[in-house]
């Protein structure tokens, strides 16, 4: 299926990067807004409670589009970006791992940057998970316990790290080896 | 007594939350080592995906350590009310480590 300019890989990798992945960090980053400014000193009311009732379905939502980051990225976007060249070919443009591999300036951004994407965005879906799971399973607590909120927020805190950095540095693979 | 009948009590257990994130800790720590003895040739997880390579196999490993682990901690301590400091500091040293067992650059210091 290719649309135009864009072949089926590369929407598949605009879907993993700027839906899912994008998705994420924005969906991440207005939890951790919402733990910080929203929480109470234990006082809850029906505004707490409608705060966390949509709090925490952001929080599910989140690790959702975590997961269909990694899990995209993984199984749909890997293989077009690993794919091995025929022998002899020359033009390596549409094999990106090979290509950032033949030049020594590049090489890190499969050594280093795609080797840290392989693995470090699932520490991150298990966190999300984590975050989520306490947030339906502790509704308005996740506002007004102290504890759990504090929880919380640095789980969603460290997330939002990984995935920046996740994200950050399939920018820079993809800018300069993009799957096609 | 359902957790949103026990939110606004004195005690509420806090052990769920507690087994979730210390979980997520031994996942990551599991997935580390996992990445690691791989890297280093100790031994080689068989991928799952032909396609994608070896990282399905590792990352299924660490993903099936993540699960059995929350279901272990959740079954006991779901009920349980506990101080949150130690299980917590916990999980963040595991997530550390196994941040840090993923990180590419250890992998050549061995």
């Amino acid at each position: 299926m290719d649309i135009a300019l864009f072949s089926y890989n590369s929407i598949l990798t605009m879907l993993h990067g700027l839906g899912s992945g994008g998705g994420a960090l924005l969906t991440l980053f207005a939890s951790l807004f919402a733990l910080w400014t929203m929480r109470t000193d234990g006082a809850v009311d029906a505004v707490v409670e409608r705060r966390s009732r949509n709090l925490r379905w952001l929080m599910v939502l989140a690790a959702l589009l975590v997961w269909g980051a990694v899990l995209g990225g993984t199984y749909l976007v890997f293989p077009a970006y690993r794919a091995t060249p025929p022998e002899g070919a020359t033009n390596l443009a549409a094999y990106p791992r090979s290509l950032i591999q033949s030049d020594a300036r590049t090489a890190w951004l499969h050594s280093f940057a795609m080797e840290i994407k392989e693995h470090v965005p699932w520490i991150a879906a298990m966190l999300a998970t984590a975050a989520a799971f306490v947030g339906v399973r502790y509704k308005s607590m996740l506002l007004s316990d102290r504890g759990i909120n504090r929880m919380a927020t640095i789980a969603v805190t460290i997330c939002l790290v990984l995935a920046a950095c996740a994200g950050l540095l399939g920018v820079l693979v993809n800018k300069v080896a993009p799957v096609q | 007594m359902t957790m949103a009948g026990r939110e606004h009590g004195a005690a509420v257990p806090n052990g769920g939350a507690l087994a979730a994130f210390l979980a997520a800790g031994i996942g990551a720590l599991g997935l580390g080592l996992v990445v690691f003895l791989n890297e280093l040739g100790v031994f080689e997880v068989p991928a799952i995906y032909g396609p994608s390579g070896g990282v399905t196999g590792r990352t299924a490993v660490g993903v099936v350590i993540w699960l059995v682990a929350w279901g272990v901690l959740h079954s006991r301590w779901k009920d349980r009310r506990m101080e949150s400091s130690g299980p917590f500091a916990t999980a963040l040293i595991l997530i550390a480590v196994g941040f840090v067992l993923c990180f590419p650059p250890v992998w050549h210091l061995f």
